[in-house]
């Protein structure tokens, strides 16, 4: 049962870290509640399966091809809405939830309302310790650790990275030493769009494509970057592994309670905010006094 | 006589000085005249859901607009409401008239309760973690199927009266009160309050404001509010369910909000009695697949572009001119302040904004 | 001028003048969703086949049928449910109602036509409450009648029937005195009953019951289940699933190559598209339905087959709006007229031979549940084609099959 819970609890933490970060870096960049983050994901698994299946392109380029393009969709997306209403807080907030009401509609106006599947990239299963875990669910894993290692690297050793972490840190001072914050903004957006759509990609084989996968995702997403802390990278990431292993023990523990999973993540998300208002990494920003 | 006379006074320098006053008083008259002259069934049944939609969203505004507590959970009020009133009436046998109002108070305790809770919390980690609220409540109504019906929720709920027109006039005159209401205390001392709060909570904390109080008092209010509006539709559809708990109506009504235009009361009315009869009249289309919500997230994305601000704040800005001396309103082809004649400059008023400007 | 002005005149009233001679019927449902669109290709298809044929008799007069289609958006929204309702009635001025799927949404929906005293035929809800309304107050709820399926409780009946069948072929195939089943029902007051009658009826049936997972109905991943399940070491996993977990569930055990066997209510399961939702994983799952290639009545076989050669797709349970229209032609024949209330006395009396079952009602206006009249049948999937295996002698019905251990 303790290997079960790993495994499971692994993988889906995992998932939901590289929701989270994109969601947290967008937050801490450009002060924006993203909630079509999540449509993101659910675009990046329904253009997987249009290349994949209907167009029968070889998987590893549709992978490529799906994330490139929610990335270009993203940065469209925010040129054309976000950046005009940038000074009106509330109005961004509405239009992202419009936005991804839109995809919702879109995908069910283009795909129809019932689910659809996506086969496995690669068949088969290991046993590991008295665990069965199919390949499919290895490639989530491997791909989610390789992208959560890309986003410390670039974070932490490159330009664009020290940018981000200024802008996030002090958007004034960041511009007036010089920088480009709509660029760096930019960059952002296009960055967490991409691991929100290289998510949707990795996960599309292995769970049910439907126009609405991307409510679920998104309140256990905000559960976790608020439990982490607004804005905080590592809080996100911590906040990820604490939520998905914490749904994984109530499958585990308590079988006919398996439906509780979510409430369960979410009374602790409260809770930990009761204690620790600003998350468990969070940031009090001087201007949000 | 004399009040009478008084009141034609009051209706002349009070309402009809200002063209969207006027244009209220107007909507108002027709809202109650309505089926005097057209009776379809149809229509009066989406008008009360209308209604009943803007009471609720209206009743997010206060809280959200003018206290700056923006909640993502607005429908767990709305829940309550509903809820406690179909497990009175049908545990208990009470009249809908009574258990209404005791939905309403259970909504209130529940808006005391999250209020005092999320006091430590500021902006958006408030809006996120009220959206956890209404889930975790769903969580429990499934957790115990035999008291909350589970999915099904409760059916059979008695109605407050029978008939189209009632029914209709008991919404729209609940929605006029309820609305009037919270505007003239949105416009009080106590709105007053709630922007010092929203707009700085420290400053207004050192005035000797009890920010506290004041920050839960007005969850208890939005809530009540909520709540009134859940328990009449329950008993006007019947029936009650986890689709009065659901993120989607939370969000709908932060939509409402912010599309009418935030702490101005009557904009989520407006942006309900626009929105509404909308997505309905466009989910009949076959041609777009009979998607209602498509054209839906269009006119918000569209509409917002433009009117960022909201569309009620818009639309009172092309009519109506602001005073630079009294801060009052005036008719916007006037050429001098109804207060204090100080000379209005046509192009005083706020500049026009579009995409690409503030 | 004045000739234009009569001949605008008399175009205008010409509709009317039409009107009255044609008999119009709403069809309701979620149409974005394949539930909805079976509602309306069932109803298609009695329309067609009606004014083929000249019309309905009414006392001497033929009335042609006119379908209203109308969009209840019932996933989403109970009101917006509700609101349609109201507008087929007041502004289509429809004279009967067929459809309605999801529970919640038809409970609203039946209080809106019985207001309007209007014919309100269900195709798609189960759950016995709203056939219990129609004993408890007879006057308001007559005019509604459930065509299909049959009420929750009486869904239970056949489900332990088949499963009896299915634990039979695994005594014999594995010699198990006594198999193993797990039960993975979604939290959901639908299934609350089920679960309960399978934990006291499974140890009389000679079976063990080793646990009870309940996941959401939208769940999208049950590895965690599928992995303790295995542990618990299950030959049977008796599933009542509504959501796409039961996507996931069939095709999670096909990629783990479990030894246990599906069976049990998976709406998804009964849907053509279930074989590639489940990306062809999902061998051997197996589910009640309504509709297959078999000689359920006389006139199944063709019927399902005439609706593949049009639809490209076999009809999935809603698609029973065209026995439903089919006894509003019936009794409206029988009564010689129109009148809902002269057509409830003959609809409660009628006995008319279906596509999916032979429809009598009961004193709730419910489908009369038993062999040779309203049952359903067990399908499962092998190797990507869907196959009833289900009431026994049958013609057309295959043997059920077990993974290979």
């Amino acid at each position: 049962m303790i290997q079960d819970i790993l495994v499971s609890g692994l993988i889906s933490s995992s998932v939901y870290a590289l929701l989270a970060i994109g969601f947290s870096l967008i937050f801490g960049v450009a002060r924006i509640v993203n909630i079509a983050h999540t449509a993101f994901y659910m675009l990046g698994a329904y253009l997987f399966y249009s290349l994949l299946v209907q167009l029968g392109i070889n998987f590893a380029i549709a992978g490529l091809l799906a994330v490139a393009g929610v990335t270009a969709l993203s940065l469209a997306c925010y040129k054309l809405i976000i950046e005009p209403l940038r000074e009106h807080e509330s109005a961004v907030l509405i239009s992202t939830i419009a936005l991804a009401i839109l995809f919702q509609e879109l995908m069910l106006l283009f795909y129809g309302g019932h689910y659809l599947g996506i086969p496995s990239t690669m068949d088969g299963a290991v046993s590991i310790a008295g665990v069965s875990i199919a390949y499919q669910r290895f490639v989530i894993l491997v791909v989610a650790f390789v992208m959560l290692a890309a986003t410390w690297y670039l974070l932490n050793h490159t330009r664009l990275g020290l940018a981000i972490r200024a802008t996030a840190n002090d958007l004034e001072v960041a511009n007036l030493m010089g920088m480009n914050v709509h660029h760096v903004a930019l960059a952002t957006v296009a960055f967490s769009a991409a691991l929100a759509a290289i998510a949707g990609v990795v996960v599309a084989p292995v769970f049910v494509v439907d126009p609405y996968m991307w409510l679920g995702p998104l309140v256990t997403m905000l559960a976790i970057v608020v439990l982490g802390g607004l804005g905080s990278v590592k809080g996100s990431v911590i906040g990820a592994f604490i939520i998905g292993f914490v749904e994984a023990i109530t499958v585990f523990a308590v079988p006919s309670g398996a439906f509780l999973k979510g409430a369960v993540a979410l009374s602790i998300m409260v809770a930990v905010l009761l204690l620790r208002p600003q998350g468990l990494y969070g940031v009090v920003f001087e201007e949000e006094r | 006589m004399y009040r009478l006379r008084r009141l034609w006074v009051q209706l002349r320098t009070e309402v009809l000085v200002l063209p969207s006053r006027a244009l209220v008083l107007a909507w108002a008259l027709v809202l109650l005249a309505l089926p005097l002259a057209y009776t379809d069934a149809y229509v009066l049944r989406i008008l009360t859901l209308m209604c009943l939609f803007a009471i609720f969203a209206a009743s997010w505004d206060l809280l959200a607009g003018y206290s700056g507590q923006v909640n993502f959970g607005h429908a767990l009020f709305f829940g309550a409401g509903a809820y406690a009133s179909a497990l009175l009436t049908l545990k208990l046998g009470m009249p809908p008239w009574l258990t209404v109002f005791a939905g309403t108070a259970v909504a209130a305790l529940l808006g005391v309760a999250v209020g005092a809770l999320c006091l430590r919390l500021r902006g958006s980690y408030l809006s996120l973690a009220t959206l956890a609220f209404p889930l975790i409540a769903i969580g429990l109504l499934f957790a115990f199927p035999d008291f909350s019906g589970g999915e099904l929720g409760f059916s059979g709920l008695p109605r407050l009266i029978n008939g189209v027109v009632p029914n209709y006039y008991l919404a729209v005159v609940t929605m006029l009160v309820l609305v009037f209401s919270l505007w003239l205390l949105a416009d009080s001392k106590f709105g007053l309050v709630l922007h010092a709060i929203r707009d700085d909570e420290v400053a207004a904390r050192a005035s000797g404001i009890n920010t506290p109080r004041y920050k839960v008092m007005v969850f208890a209010i939005a809530a009540a509010c909520a709540g009134l509006a859940g328990g009449l539709l329950a008993h006007y559809m019947r029936v009650t369910g986890p689709f009065t708990l659901e993120t989607a109506l939370s969000f709908q009504v932060v939509i409402w909000g912010i599309f009418g235009g935030v702490a101005t009361i009557y904009g989520p009315v407006v942006a309900v009695f626009i929105l509404y009869p909308v997505t309905e009249w466009f989910g009949g289309f076959q041609a777009f697949g009979e998607r209602r919500l498509l054209l839906f997230g269009v006119i918000v994305l569209l509409v917002l572009l433009y009117m960022p601000r909201g569309l009620a704040p818009w639309v009172r800005d092309r009519i109506e001119t602001l005073c630079p001396r009294c801060k009052q309103r005036s008719a916007a082809w006037k050429s001098h302040c109804r207060h204090c004649s100080a000379a209005l400059a046509p192009t005083d008023r706020p500049r026009a904004s579009g995409p690409g400007q503030a | 001028m004045l000739r234009a002005l009569l001949l605008i005149a008399a175009l205008a009233a010409a509709p009317v003048v039409h009107a009255q001679g044609t008999i119009k019927i709403a069809v309701l449902g979620p149409m974005a969703f394949v539930q909805g669109q079976h509602h309306w290709m069932g109803a298609e298809m009695a329309r067609d086949e009606i004014n083929k044929a000249g019309g309905i008799a009414v006392g001497g007069r033929k009335m042609m049928l006119e379908l209203v289609r109308a969009d209840t958006n019932e996933i989403l929204s109970v009101p917006d449910a509700s609101s349609a309702v109201e507008r087929v009635i007041t502004r289509d001025k429809v004279d009967y109602i067929v459809g309605g799927f999801r529970t919640e949404a038809v409970l609203a929906m039946q209080e809106v036509a019985m207001d309007h005293k209007k014919l309100f035929l269900g195709v798609g809800a189960a759950h016995d409450e709203l056939g219990m309304r129609v004993e408890r107050d007879h006057n308001r709820y007559k005019y509604w009648f459930r065509v299909s399926p049959t009420k929750a409780t009486d869904l239970g009946r056949t489900i332990f029937g088949v499963l009896g069948a299915v634990a039979g072929s695994i005594r014999t195939e594995l010699k198990a005195e006594t198999p193993k089943v797990a039960i993975v029902a979604e939290k959901a007051v639908w299934t609350e009953g089920l679960v309960k009658a399978a934990q006291a009826n499974l140890p009389k049936m000679k079976m063990e019951v080793v646990g009870l997972w309940q996941p959401s109905a939208v769940a999208t991943d049950v590895t965690a289940e599928l992995s303790a399940i295995e542990r618990a070491g299950a030959d049977i996993v008796f599933t009542f699933v509504s959501g796409p977990v039961g996507i996931a569930l069939g095709r999670q055990m096909g990629e783990r190559n479990m030894k246990a066997v599906a069976f049990g209510i998976n709406v998804e399961a009964q849907k053509d598209e279930f074989w590639g939702a489940a990306a062809g994983k999902a061998n051997f799952v197996s589910t009640l339905d309504t509709y297959s290639e078999i000689e359920i009545t006389p006139k199944t076989i063709a019927w399902v087959r005439a609706f593949r050669d049009r639809f490209k797709v076999s009809p999935a349970y809603t698609a029973a709006t065209y026995d439903a229209i089919m006894l509003i032609r019936t009794a409206i024949e029988q009564a010689k007229s129109t009148k809902s209330d002269d057509l409830v006395p003959v609809l409660e009396k009628i006995s008319y031979v279906g596509n999916g079952a032979v429809i009598e009602f009961d004193k709730r206006h419910d489908p009369i549940w038993g062999p040779g009249k309203a049952m359903g049948i067990g399908v499962q999937w092998q190797d990507g084609k869907k196959v009833a295996f289900w009431p026994p002698q049958v013609k057309g019905v295959q043997p059920f099959r077990l993974p290979s251990r």
